[in-house]
């Protein structure tokens, strides 16, 4: 049951979108966060993709991610509210719940907190009928919602029940977030929590923090923060979160090697997380294992 | 407790919309034939059919139902088959567009116009799993029906209600843990308020009250028992109560006339309400007590 707890995300990992989920199976987990591109790219069509997502027998965590989505007014506006409306159109088609979405890094954005709220807010209705909850993420280099702190404020002032945050332990490691900012925020509120590390101590500049977000992170227990990592899922733990956790490993290295080295790397940071850094995963009876996946030969 | 006191502290809802009751309910069926035997049996008379599509007006008093057996032709709308389902409802409003627009500026889902039941633009946009709500603004001198339908000769196009019965609410099926969201989505959209739960209307106990913001009918919310919850969540519109002043002599009424109510353990017939047997596989009506509806206003 622990190790349901921790999912893959599809764009870790290359290739095409069944042989990433046979691997992601494979490797003992039970749940997947699907990025759009893997849907809409298969060579079948969106339809034939979502298809493969559902005849996986995978739990789809959700989908990532809406970008730059709030504060855009006119034209933009309305040209942002159809993607939102297509991706959500994808996510219900997975069976998923949660709908990732990120804080506009964009220039063009009416950063007020207002206008944020408003469109947050209209995008969670747009959400609802169809059962999916929308999961807010601060993005370090955005203008206004840098950290979960920020988005916690938007959501809090947006107030719809679908709406909540994503929280990124890259983001919390790279700005050196207190963990004590945590316990300003109800556990219900967090729809998602990503996991990644990356292998640097210190980012020199945001230039480099934004090319190692999205090329060099690693798996939990993999990179240089393992221990701020240990203690930011123990301070989750402690406020009583008992959602997912996603492995959010966006890593050009990865995306040339095996699938199935690569969701070995997965499969051990899960154990890393839950035997050490969470002890809660034995001895109880008749609970699922991540099993190592037989030698070949 | 929550009574009658605590609630007159609660403030005027809000009627931006100026929403004016239920225009109008409609069922998808690819049978309408069979579901219309089960509206006659209740009290309802076929008065009218569509110009150029498969779809009928029934009524009694100053409730209209519609069947639908056109087959659909956009994504996520109720499908006509065998088993009739509540495909719509409408919202008497002020002005149906600037409803319309207003809701799309919340994050409503808009239909494409002309693929809807009706000739007239009637403005709709997507309610709970693949159910519409209509806005309807022409209710009052002259009537939708007029345009779209043609009467059929020799029939009351007014058929009086049997006991008085009147549009009381929908009974609306949500997934887990889903109340909070329906509750927002009909709050903010269109005003209704969320009664306290000492509240009650009718038999039957379980799930949520909305009032909407004319006070004229409920929306009822009802999450799936504890044995249902890891089912997938099917939401839907699931059933129609009628209000009546005098709910067992209705039940009298509608018995000799060859409608059935359930008696079982947990639901039975009495002055507060009755709930008839489903029929056709889905089909059924819930009896809850209640005052008169106020006059028709004439067509």
């Amino acid at each position: 049951m622990i190790f349901r707890d921790f999912g893959m995300d599809t764009a870790s990992l290359a290739g095409s979108l069944e042989n990433k989920l046979a691997a992601i199976r494979k490797a003992g987990f039970a749940q997947v966060m699907i990025s759009a591109a893997d849907i809409v790219g298969h060579p079948g069509g969106a339809a034939a993709g979502a298809r493969v997502v559902r005849a996986s027998g995978l739990k789809v965590t959700g989908l990532e991610a809406l970008r730059d989505f709030e504060g855009l007014s006119g034209r933009l506006h309305v040209y942002k509210v159809g993607v939102a409306k297509s991706m959500l159109e994808v996510c219900a088609a997975l069976g998923g719940r949660v709908l990732l979405v990120e804080a506009s890094t964009s220039t063009h954005a009416d950063a007020s907190e207002d206008a944020v709220a408003r469109d947050l807010r209209k995008l969670a209705m747009l959400a609802l009928p169809l059962g999916i909850r929308i999961a807010f993420k601060g993005v370090s280099w955005s203008r206004t919602v840098k950290d979960f702190a920020a988005a916690g404020d938007l959501v809090f002032r947006a107030a719809c029940p679908n709406l909540g945050l994503a929280v990124d332990a890259f983001d919390v490691l790279t700005a050196r977030t207190p963990l004590d900012d945590l316990e300003a925020i109800d556990p219900e509120q967090i729809f998602l929590v990503q996991l990644s590390d990356y292998m640097w101590h210190e980012l020199q500049s945001a230039e480099e923090e934004v090319a190692t977000a999205t090329h060099f992170r690693v798996f939990p227990g993999e990179g240089a923060h393992s221990d701020d990592l240990a203690r930011f899922v123990r301070a989750l733990d402690d406020i009583g979160y008992c959602g997912e956790y996603s492995f959010d490993v966006y890593n050009d290295d990865y995306q040339q090697m095996p699938v199935e080295t690569v969701v070995d790397r997965a499969r051990l940071a899960a154990e890393w997380l839950a035997e050490t850094v969470l002890r809660r995963a034995l001895p109880v009876p008749n609970m699922e294992r991540l099993r190592r996946p037989p030698h070949p030969g | 407790m929550t009574n009658a006191m605590d609630r007159e502290a609660v403030p005027e809802p809000l009627n931006p919309l100026g929403i004016d009751g239920i225009e109008f309910i409609e069922f998808a069926t690819s049978k309408p034939q069979a579901l219309g035997g089960v509206l006659e049996l209740m009290g309802f008379r076929p008065i009218a059919r569509h110009r150029s599509r498969e779809v009928e007006l029934y009524r009694q008093g100053t409730m209209n139902i519609i069947v639908n057996s056109q087959p659909a032709d956009v994504p996520r709308t109720v499908q006509p088959v065998e088993t009739p389902v509540i495909s719509a409802f409408a919202l008497r409003v002020r002005d149906a567009e600037a409803a319309f627009r207003h809701a799309l500026d919340l994050g409503a889902w808009e239909i494409p116009v002309r693929a809807l039941a009706m000739e007239l633009n009637i403005p709709a946009i997507h309610g709970v799993g693949e159910s519409l709500i209509y806005f309807v603004d022409r209710y009052d001198e002259f009537s939708i029906y007029d345009v779209d339908f043609r009467a059929i000769p020799t029939v009351d196009p007014h058929p009086p209600a049997l006991g008085a019965m009147s549009f009381f609410g929908i009974v609306q099926y949500i997934g887990a843990d889903r109340t909070a969201d329906w509750v927002e989505f009909y709050r903010q959209l269109f005003g209704f308020t969320p009664l306290p739960d000492a509240v009650r209307f009718g038999i039957m106990p379980k799930g949520l009250l909305l009032q909407s913001p004319c006070r004229k009918f409920y929306l009822q919310l009802i999450e799936p028992d504890d044995t249902a919850q890891f089912a997938p969540a099917d939401e839907h519109l699931q059933r129609i109560g009628f209000g009546t002043p005098d709910v067992l002599a209705t039940v009298a009424v509608l018995e000799q006339r060859g409608v059935e109510f359930l008696t079982s353990d947990k639901v039975r017939t009495s002055e507060r309400g009755a709930l008839t047997k489903a029929r056709l596989g889905s089909v059924m009506f819930e009896l809850v007590h209640a005052e008169p509806a106020p006059a028709a206003p004439s067509r």
